[in-house]
């Protein structure tokens, strides 16, 4: 998990700005330790040398027990008068060089604040990081050798709901998720070489295959999701830059999306899919990803929406509803009068379950308890995300409520989200999600009849 | 801010051919080379100025992926105007235009504007299909048509704003009953006549920081 982070900010990195040191010959100098570079524009290198000499005086002068490097500022400060000023009179001059010398302190001030901070910010996070790596030991010494024994207590549960590490989570997930369908890697590979070959074709034949046009939608349709597999995958976290074509992850993405494609060629390739074979490939080997995408993708929640089953959507829908008007009444009467559906926001929700529109960690935690609790926690944690804005979102009108929650705001918090679903009650007069569902289903039955 | 009136449009066409990039040139005047792809509805809303009134449009961009089209028929609904996007680059997307017209005209209103749109005019190089057979198709359906490039904005403007002033002029000549939402257009907060609209009195009237 911390590699792609990592190579995100890597990549980040690649395009940060290049200082422009060249320009200054008046004298303007960015007040920091400039770094002894040789060989820069000669006119401001005097003034940067005495300028160095003087600070490494400072730096001697200055008392040991600080022992906070400050770096640079961003105080732009000017060191020569330029030379076609006149020359200030001494006491102006005075003045200047004490006003000149306060900033300086001032500038150093904030700095060692900001540094003091940012060692108090690490500490807590080497802090939490501890807490991880003991966390992660019970989990792998204790909890997952004897899973089917120690999967429904109560001390695992409880850690579960804190978030999974992040070297135990595949391995939670793979075994949350279980393999009900006996695949087999070897399957995973034979379906790889078949989606190959496939693509191949599909590339030779590119021209005659969409000027001949068949009228047979079910080949052609089949084909088209093969073609559309290559046009997502460059879609598919792009910020990342791993999945795109050349990075790390792009060929192993394609293989499974592909694969399963030819696995369950009644179900082919629907938009949303790329991005959980995508969050699976970032926690567990590919086939490992196959087997649990496949196993995910069987479950009767994604069942209904990666069939696009509109009938079974609705009753999903409804049951959501429910809940929603049993949580927050006035909001969902607010939702409702300004003619907000679940449709607008649920289905990018549900389809990638989450990983699209909230930040990869917070959605890989919604996975952990998904993995845990099953389909009903995807409409709860929907429910815990209303909530959390539950006061912003009930003063909006239709468009901003949908512009709103088909593009979360990005600094969510994940302590807080889940705070708010955990306020979430997932009973309604002692009944669960699955039996209003099935009552839901119920209904609907009688009503075709 | 307040508006005289507000249309409601919808983007449709294959997936990957830049609706959502058109969406965003038009409202927030930036390109994003990869965009993340579009699930379901997303949305987007700016003000425009026609003949001297404030016309706030509310865009619909849909999920273009077949699979998805069931879902997205119902959003047609209370459209005034559709923008239908192909790719210049890739004629398959082209070809599907008529089952996308298809769709339009059977789940929206009938004078519901349609402006055809072929984008990634900035890919010449890459044209695989020619701007006469843009026009012609247009021609043969009726429709308003437009080259443009989310890339570059060219057209970009043009093509969201000549939409809307096509939707003005029907009001204008009285073919659009605009005291019927179902039309796709609402008018705005202030020339509301009192009793009919007592829902969108409040809120409608502030502005909102998209725009």
């Amino acid at each position: 998990m911390n590699d792609y982070i990592e190579n995100f900010d890597a990549h980040r990195g690649l395009f940060s700005r290049k200082s422009k040191e060249e320009e200054e010959d008046q004298g303007w100098k960015l007040f920091g330790r400039v770094p002894p570079k040789q060989g820069v524009a000669k006119p401001p290198q005097q003034i940067s040398h005495e300028y160095q000499q003087r600070n490494a005086l400072q730096n001697n002068n200055r008392p040991k027990k600080s022992d906070i490097e400050v770096m640079s500022t961003t105080a732009l400060i000017l060191e020569n008068r330029p030379q076609n000023l006149p020359t200030k009179d001494p006491e102006e001059a005075e003045r200047h060089r004490l006003q000149y010398e306060a900033m300086i302190e001032a500038a150093k001030k904030k700095e060692q604040r900001d540094l003091k901070m940012k060692k108090k910010h690490m500490q807590q996070q080497l802090k939490q990081e501890d807490q991880m790596l003991q966390l992660s030991k019970r989990w792998a010494n204790d909890i997952l050798p004897n899973w089917e024994l120690t999967k429904r207590t109560k001390k695992t549960r409880d850690m579960w709901w804190q978030g999974l590490p992040t070297n135990v989570r595949g391995k939670v997930w793979k075994l949350a998720i279980g393999n009900d369908l006996n695949l087999t890697p070897e399957l995973y590979e034979i379906c790889a070489c078949r989606a190959e070959d496939r693509i191949k074709q599909t590339c030779d034949s590119d021209t005659a295959s969409v000027s001949d046009c068949s009228p047979e939608v079910s080949t052609s349709n089949r084909e088209a999701s093969v073609e559309l597999i290559k046009l997502d995958i460059s879609r598919t976290f792009p910020q990342l830059c791993i999945f795109q074509k050349g990075g790390p992850y792009h060929d192993l993405l394609h293989s499974l999306l592909g694969a399963y494609a030819c696995y369950r060629p009644d179900v082919g390739y629907v938009q949303g899919m790329s991005f959980i074979a995508a969050v699976l490939l970032l926690n567990m080997d590919v086939a490992d990803a196959f087997i649990c995408f496949a196993n995910l993708l069987n479950r009767p929640c994604q069942v209904a929406f990666f069939r696009i089953d509109e009938a079974m959507m609705k009753f999903y829908f409804q049951t959501y509803e429910e809940f929603f008007k049993e949580n927050m009444p006035s909001l969902f009467r607010h939702f409702s009068k300004t003619n907000v559906t679940p449709d607008i926001y649920l289905i990018d929700w549900i389809f990638s379950l989450y990983s699209k529109s909230l930040p990869l960690d917070i959605a890989c935690r919604v996975w952990d308890i998904f993995c845990r609790d099953g389909e009903e926690f995807l409409f709860r944690t929907a429910l815990g995300i209303l909530k959390l804005y539950e006061d912003i979102l009930i003063h909006q009108e239709f468009i901003l409520l949908a512009q709103f929650l088909t593009k979360l705001p990005e600094d969510i918090s994940s302590d807080s989200l889940f705070k708010s679903i955990e306020l979430i009650n997932m009973n309604i007069d002692k009944k669960k999600f699955s039996q209003i569902l099935a009552s839901k289903k119920e209904q609907g039955k009688m009503e075709m009849t | 801010m307040s508006y005289a009136y507000l249309f409601k449009y919808i983007i449709i066409g294959d997936t990957g051919v830049g609706k959502s990039c058109l969406l965003l040139q038009f409202t927030d005047k930036r390109f994003q080379p990869v965009h993340d792809l579009t699930i379901g509805v997303e949305f987007g809303a700016r003000m425009i100025t026609i003949d001297g009134k404030q016309i706030k449009l509310q865009i619909w961009d849909t999920a273009g992926q077949e699979s998805f089209r069931s879902i997205t028929r119902s959003y047609y609904r209370g459209a005034a105007g559709a923008l239908l996007v192909y790719d210049i680059t890739r004629r398959d997307t082209f070809n599907h235009l008529t089952t996308w017209l298809e769709d339009a005209r059977q789940h929206s209103n009938s004078n519901m504007v349609i402006m055809l749109i072929g984008n990634k005019s900035d890919l010449e190089a890459r044209r695989d299909v020619k701007k006469e057979e843009g026009e012609a198709f247009a021609r043969e359906h009726g429709l308003i048509f437009m080259e443009t490039s989310a890339k570059t904005a060219a057209n970009v403007e043009e093509a969201f704003i000549n939409t809307a002033k096509e939707i003005y002029q029907k009001i204008q000549d009285g073919v659009f009953d605009i005291n019927n939402e179902a039309n796709g257009i609402k008018i705005g907060p202030q020339h509301s006549p009192s009793p009919s609209l007592p829902s969108s009195s409040g809120g409608g009237a502030q502005g909102s920081g998209c725009c």
